[in-house]
């Protein structure tokens, strides 16, 4: 009986005896469509390094996983991922982060790795808040979201990342819910293979700082809207903008090849006569 | 056979979280009434008779606390 482990434990750090999220984060649920993802490739850790920023979802990979992990300054971890590439080009490069860290602070990093089309892939955790700093208005909190630093509702609207990776030029783009994590494993693993810039944007329930102050109610609860909320890109494209607010469109932005930065200029550099110097 | 294990010590509770007993169809998980090391009610064992191992339990829990194996979560392709 106590022999048995998780299937997914082998991947982890054998001191890690608990995650590092609260009772009910959905970051923990992402983690496991990671590593489940890690698995189903049949590659192992050693041939990932994965860089992390700032927030409650840059410890899914830091402290969890038995790999090698950079945990960097805050938006910072697609500019270290860019060189770990550079130095490291058979590596698959992650980074986990959330959407507090990759679109506030370190939102130029993110278009700009997308328009340059560097290998990597992103796994951009999008709670809707800052969360680990205590609940405050991100850039991706839903417009009239009753937060503590917006207690008459949020006047802002919210980024959709999703989209704007998309247009910035990235090679594959995909969102999913904490309650698609079937979906997500399949996109995360679409993202590792992709040759180029490949950004997961994982929608997930922070029912500590979110849910509770925003009266969006328990993990449960938030999951349930996801379930009843969620709708495939392919439908939403046919419905109208004023049907979509409450929706969240999920599903495969854009899913193509073009080529990528640090092996075309790997060619760049030898020269129009193939490196004959 | 065995096709669901729990790992309590590792369970966040059922109070706050409850993910498991969300996701499961046939709803076989109730909080137990035993405390785990960290003051958490993890779930009972579920029934095993009405299980029928699609893995969502496990897919779903945050914090690796509980494992299915055989049935349909071994048998399904991809």
């Amino acid at each position: 009986m106590s022999e048995k482990t998780h299937p997914l434990r082998k991947y982890m750090r054998p001191q890690v005896k608990k995650t590092t999220f609260c009772p009910g984060c959905g970051a923990g649920i992402i983690t496991q469509a990671l590593l489940r993802a890690i698995d189903e490739l049949g590659l192992t850790m050693d041939d990932f390094v994965f860089v992390s920023g700032i927030g409650c979802s840059a410890w899914i990979p830091s402290p969890l996983f038995n790999a090698d992990t950079l945990h960097t300054t805050h938006g910072r971890p697609i500019a270290f991922a860019s060189g770990v590439k550079m130095g490291l080009p058979d590596k698959h490069v992650i980074v986990v982060s959330g959407d507090g860290d990759l679109s506030a602070i370190g939102g130029n990093h993110l278009i700009h790795a997308a328009r340059r089309n560097i290998d990597m892939t992103v796994i951009l955790v999008n709670n809707g808040i800052y969360g680990m700093t205590g609940g405050q208005t991100a850039p991706t909190t839903p417009h009239g979201l009753i937060t503590i630093t917006s207690p008459y509702g949020n006047a802002e609207h919210e980024f959709d990342i999703s989209s704007l990776v998309t247009a910035a030029g990235a090679s594959y783009v995909a969102r999913w819910t904490a309650y698609h994590p079937r979906q997500m494993t399949k996109s995360i693993k679409k993202g590792i293979e992709k040759k180029g810039f490949a950004m997961i944007e994982a929608i997930t329930q922070c029912p500590v700082q979110f849910g509770r102050v925003s009266k969006q109610g328990s993990a449960v609860n938030m999951m349930k809207n996801y379930k009843e909320n969620g709708i495939r890109i392919e439908k939403a494209a046919r419905m109208d903008a004023s049907e979509l607010l409450v929706k969240i469109v999920e599903g495969e932005f854009v899913d193509c090849d073009k080529p990528e930065l640090i092996s075309s200029s790997a060619a760049a550099l030898q020269g129009p006569t193939g490196g004959s110097n | 056979m065995q096709k669901v294990t729990l790992f309590p010590q590792s369970c966040k509770g059922m109070e706050d979280c409850g993910i498991c007993a969300f996701v499961c169809p046939k709803s076989l998980f109730v909080a137990s009434e035993e405390m785990n090391e960290t003051g958490y009610l993890p779930p009972m064992p579920p029934d095993e008779e009405k299980c029928t191992a699609c893995g969502n339990c496990m897919i779903y829990c945050p914090d690796f606390a509980i494992a299915v194996e055989g049935g349909a979560v071994d048998g399904r392709e991809e």
